[in-house]
C-alpha cells in the first residue's frame, strides 16, 4: 500500500489502565475504500483501540495518524476527517434530531445541511422524527441519529462500534448497505463487531485482536491460507475461534 | 412477603454502606471524609459540648408551645399543598429494578404499598436521628423521644402524601366521577382551608399589631388552639406534640392519638382505588434514563433561542446548544412559581409598615441581583459541569479544547448577567428610597451611575466564577459531579467543601488584579476631579477580568485536550 493513500496509520499503539494493558503494541494501516473488520473476544481491546483512534482516550504510547494528521498533536485536523459511531448512541438529551444535525453541521463546517440532512434522514428512515427529543426515540432510532450525525460531513474515516445493535431487520440491511456504499465511495471504514457474519459480509479485510495484540490481519482469503489457520475451515467464525483459541 | 421486603431493604442498605466504605480506598473520598467529619463535628456536635457547660442555646422547653403551633401550621400547609403542588402528585416511586422484579412477581397491590412503606422507614429513622443531633435536646430521654416522635411524624406525613398522590391519580384517571369518588378527602381539605383562611383574616390585625415577636407568637398560639381553627389544627398539633414532648408522660399521652392518625392514613391509602402501577413504572423508567445519562429528562420541547448559522466560531454553536438545554429544563412556569413568594415577601415588608410594596420589591431585586452575582454560577450548571457526561461525544469534535471551554462558559454567564441586569434596572427604578435611607438622597444621575457600574461589574464577576468552576471540572474531573446527579455521604460533602474553599481562594486571587486597577483608577480620578467616579474603574475592572478569563480558557483548553474520559466517574 502506498503511503500517500493510507488514511489510518496506527503504529505501536499501547493503552494501559493502571497495570492493565488493554492494547499492546498494535500496528495496522487502512487505505481509502477499505472496510476493515476489527474483531476479538470480550475485553480484547477493540473499543479501547477505537476510542484512542478518535481522540476520546489518549494513547499511552505509539502514534495514530488520521488523514495524515496526528490525533495527539493535531487533533482538530484529524477529527475533521473522521466520524465515530459508538456502540451506545450518545446524544444530547435536550436536542431534537434536527438540532443534532444542525449542531454537527456547524461544528464540521457542512455548508448545505438542510439538503444533506433530509437525504440522510430518508436513508436512515428517520423522516418525520426531525423534531423529536432522544427520550422520545427508541434505541435503534437513537443509533440511527448518531449515525446520521456521523455521516453528515462525508468523513474520510468512519469507525463503527457494534453498528447493528438495536436495529430492526430493515434497519440492519440499510446499515450494511450504508457502510458498504461509504467504503465504495472511498472512505476508510473500520467496523468493530461480534457479529462475525456481518464482518464476513461487508468487510474487505479483517483484523483479529486478543489481549490487546493483533493476531491476524488480512482478507478472508488470505486468512484461510495462513499456515497457522489453514486447518480452521472456510468461515470467519471458524478462523476466529481457531485464532483466539490458539492465542489463549 | 413482609420478611422478603425487609430482607431486600436490609441488603440494599448494607450494600450501599459497603460500597461507600470501599470507595474510601480512593484518596479523594478519604480526604473528603476527613474534611466532612471535621465540618460535621464543628457544625453539629461541638455546640452540644458547649451547651452542657451551660452556655448553649436553650432547648425546646422554653419555646415549645410556640414551636408546636408553628409546626402544626407547617404540617397543615404540607398536607393542604400536597393537593395542588405539582411534584406531590407524582406516582409512588419505585426503581427500575423494583418494577422489573416486583411488578412482574405475584405480589399484590397492598404488598407493593407495604414494601414502599418498609423501604422508606430506614431513611426516616436516620433523618430523625440527624435532626435530633442538630436540635441537641438536653437529656437522653428527650433525645429518644425526639427521634421516635420525629420518626412517627415522618411516617404519618409519608402515608398522608401517598394517600394524596393516590387520590390525585384517581382524580386524573376518573375525571368527573373521580371527584365523586374522592368527595370525603376533598371536602375535608376544602373545609379545613376555609376555616383557617377565615381565622387568619380575623386574627391578622391583632397579629401584625403585636408590639413584639413574643406577643405575636402568643397570639398565633391562641389562634391555633382555640375556636374552629383549633379543631382543624388539632391532629397536626397532636402530631407536633410528639417530638416536642418534654417528659415521657407527655409523650405517652400524645402517642395513642398519633398512632390513630397513622392508622387512619394507612386505611385511607389501602382503600384507595387508584391504579398506580403503570404511572410508577413510567416514572421508574424516566428516573432510570436520568441516571443513565446523569441528567434529568427534558420535560418539553422549547424552541431554540436563535437560528444557528452554518458559519462561525464553534463557541457560538456550544452556546446555542447550552441555551437550548436551559430552555428545556427550566420553564417560565417554574419561574412564575416564585412570583407568589416575591409578592408575599413584598406584602410582608409592606405590612411591617417600614416601606411601600414597590420599594420592598425594589430592595428585593437589589438583594437578589447581588445573591445571583455571588451564588448564581454555582447553581446554574448548563456548562462543562453538565457536559462532562457528554465528554466522550464532545471530544470527537474537531474543536480545540479552548474553544470548547469558552463555548461552555458562555451560556450561564450570559443568562445570569441578563437576569442580573433586569434586577438592577428594577432595583434602580423601585428601590431608590432605600438608598436615601443610607444618607443624602441620591440624584437621578448618581442612581444611573450606580446602576451602570453594577451592570458593568456583573458579567465579569459571573464569568470569572463560571470559568473557575469549569476549571475545577476540567482540572479535577473525578471530583466533579457529572450532569445533574450528586454523590451522597459525608465524604462527598467533604469533597464539596474542599471544592468550595478552592473556588473562593481562586476567585479571590483572580479578582485582585482587576480590583487593584479599578481602585487605582478611582483614586486617580478622585485626585484629579475631586469626585468619586465609578463607571470608568468598573470598565477597567471588567476588561482586566475578561482578559484573565480568556487566558484561563486557553490554559484549561490544553488540559481538556489531554483529559481522558475515563477520569470522569458517574456518581452512584
Amino acid at each position: 500500500m502506498y503511503t500517500a493513500l493510507i488514511v489510518i496509520d496506527v503504529q505501536h499503539l499501547t493503552k494501559t489502565y493502571g497495570a492493565f494493558k488493554a492494547v499492546d503494541d498494535l500496528s495496522f494501516l487502512v487505505g481509502p475504500g477499505e472496510v476493515v473488520g476489527l474483531i476479538g473476544p470480550n475485553g480484547a481491546g477493540k473499543t479501547s483501540t477505537l476510542r484512542c483512534l478518535v481522540g476520546i482516550q489518549a494513547p499511552t504510547s505509539g502514534s495514530i495518524t488520521i488523514a495524515r494528521h496526528s490525533i495527539v498533536s493535531d487533533p482538530v485536523a484529524a477529527k475533521s476527517a473522521l466520524a465515530f459511531m459508538a456502540d451506545e448512541p450518545h446524544l444530547f438529551e435536550y436536542l431534537t434530531v434536527m438540532e443534532h444535525l444542525r449542531l454537527t453541521a456547524r461544528i464540521y463546517h457542512v455548508p448545505d445541511v438542510d439538503a444533506r440532512a433530509l437525504r440522510l434522514l430518508d436513508e436512515l428512515e428517520l423522516t418525520g422524527k426531525e423534531h423529536l427529543l432522544p427520550v422520545e426515540l427508541s434505541r435503534g432510532m437513537k443509533q440511527k441519529v448518531a449515525i446520521a450525525c456521523g455521516l453528515l460531513h462525508d468523513p474520510a474515516v468512519m469507525l463503527f462500534d457494534e453498528p447493528l445493535t438495536g436495529l430492526d431487520p430493515l434497519g440492519i440491511r440499510r446499515m450494511k448497505e450504508t457502510i458498504v456504499a461509504r467504503g465504495r465511495a472511498g472512505a476508510a471504514v473500520m467496523v468493530s463487531s461480534h457479529l462475525l457474519h456481518l464482518v464476513e459480509e461487508i468487510c474487505t479485510r479483517v483484523i483479529i485482536i486478543d489481549h490487546g495484540r493483533k493476531i491476524a490481519d488480512g482478507t478472508l482469503d488470505q486468512l484461510k491460507t495462513t499456515p497457522e489457520l489453514v486447518s480452521a475451515g472456510a468461515s470467519l467464525e471458524q478462523i476466529f475461534l481457531t485464532a483466539t483459541a490458539r492465542e489463549s | 412477603m413482609l420478611g422478603t421486603f425487609a430482607y431486600l431493604t436490609w441488603c440494599s442498605f448494607k450494600n450501599r454502606v459497603r460500597r461507600r466504605v470501599q470507595r474510601l480506598r480512593e484518596p479523594r473520598y478519604l480526604v473528603g471524609l476527613v474534611v466532612g467529619a471535621i465540618y460535621f463535628y464543628f457544625a453539629l456536635l461541638r455546640p452540644r459540648a458547649v451547651s452542657r457547660r451551660g452556655r448553649g442555646i436553650p432547648g425546646f422547653g422554653s419555646a415549645a408551645g410556640a414551636v408546636q403551633s408553628v409546626a402544626s401550621v407547617v404540617l397543615f400547609a404540607i398536607a393542604a399543598l400536597a393537593w395542588v403542588w405539582p411534584g406531590a402528585g407524582k406516582p409512588i416511586t419505585f426503581s427500575r429494578a423494583e418494577v422489573q422484579f416486583l411488578f412482574t412477581a405475584p405480589v399484590t397491590r397492598r404488598q407493593l404499598l407495604h414494601y414502599r412503606l418498609i423501604r422508606s422507614q430506614l431513611s426516616m429513622l436516620l433523618s430523625s436521628a440527624l435532626i435530633t443531633m442538630v436540635a441537641r435536646p438536653s437529656t437522653l430521654a428527650n433525645s429518644w423521644m425526639s427521634v421516635a416522635g420525629l420518626w412517627l411524624v415522618f411516617m404519618t406525613v409519608r402515608l398522608h402524601l401517598i394517600g394524596v398522590a393516590l387520590s390525585r391519580t384517581s382524580l386524573a384517571q376518573h375525571g368527573r366521577s373521580g371527584v365523586w369518588r374522592q368527595w370525603l378527602p376533598l371536602a375535608v381539605v376544602f373545609g379545613a382551608v376555609g376555616v383557617l383562611v377565615e381565622t387568619a383574616i380575623q386574627g391578622w390585625p391583632d397579629l401584625v399589631s403585636a408590639p413584639d415577636v413574643r406577643t405575636a407568637f402568643l397570639e398565633l398560639q391562641r389562634l391555633c388552639s382555640t375556636g374552629p381553627a383549633g379543631v382543624v389544627l388539632w391532629p397536626f398539633h397532636t402530631l407536633a406534640a410528639l417530638p416536642l414532648a418534654q417528659s415521657p408522660d407527655q409523650f405517652a399521652s400524645a402517642l395513642p392519638w398519633v398512632l390513630l392518625l397513622i392508622g387512619l392514613n394507612y386505611v385511607w391509602v389501602l382503600r384507595s382505588d387508584a391504579a398506580f402501577e403503570e404511572a410508577s413504572a413510567e416514572h421508574a423508567e424516566r428516573r432510570g434514563l436520568e441516571t443513565a445519562s446523569a441528567t434529568a429528562v427534558p420535560r418539553r420541547s422549547a424552541s431554540a433561542p436563535f437560528r444557528l448559522g452554518l458559519i462561525g466560531p464553534p463557541e457560538t454553536a456550544i452556546l446555542w446548544k447550552n441555551l437550548i438545554l436551559l430552555g428545556r429544563y427550566v420553564s417560565a412556569r417554574t419561574l412564575l412559581r416564585l412570583l407568589p413568594l416575591v409578592v408575599a415577601l413584598g406584602l410582608a415588608s409592606q405590612a411591617s409598615g417600614h416601606v411601600g410594596l414597590a420599594v420592598a420589591v425594589g430592595g428585593m431585586c437589589i438583594w437578589l441581583g447581588l445573591m445571583l452575582m455571588l451564588m448564581g454560577p454555582q447553581m446554574m450548571r448548563n456548562d462543562l459541569r453538565h457536559d462532562l457526561a457528554n465528554l466522550a461525544l464532545i471530544k470527537t469534535w474537531p474543536v480545540s479544547g479552548a474553544a470548547i471551554v469558552r463555548g461552555e462558559v458562555l451560556a450561564p454567564a450570559i443568562v445570569m448577567s441578563s437576569v442580573i441586569w433586569l434586577l438592577i434596572v428594577l432595583g434602580a427604578l423601585l428601590g431608590q428610597p432605600l438608598l436615601a435611607r443610607m444618607g443624602e438622597p441620591p440624584t437621578a444621575l448618581e442612581v444611573l451611575g450606580y446602576a451602570l457600574s453594577a451592570a458593568i461589574l456583573a458579567p465579569p464577576v459571573v464569568l470569572s466564577q463560571t470559568v473557575v468552576l469549569n476549571g475545577i471540572a476540567v482540572l479535577f474531573p473525578a471530583w466533579s459531579s457529572v450532569g445533574t446527579s450528586r454523590a451522597r455521604g459525608i465524604d462527598a460533602m467533604g469533597q464539596r467543601l474542599l471544592m468550595m474553599a478552592g473556588l473562593l481562594v481562586t476567585l479571590a486571587i483572580s479578582l485582585v488584579p482587576g480590583a487593584a486597577v479599578a481602585a487605582a483608577a478611582m483614586f486617580a480620578a478622585y485626585w484629579m476631579t475631586g469626585m468619586v467616579i465609578l463607571v470608568v474603574p468598573a470598565v477597567l475592572f471588567a476588561l482586566v477580568v475578561l482578559a484573565e478569563c480568556w487566558m484561563a480558557t486557553e490554559l484549561l483548553g490544553r488540559v481538556l485536550d489531554r483529559t481522558d474520559v475515563n477520569a470522569i466517574e458517574p456518581v452512584e
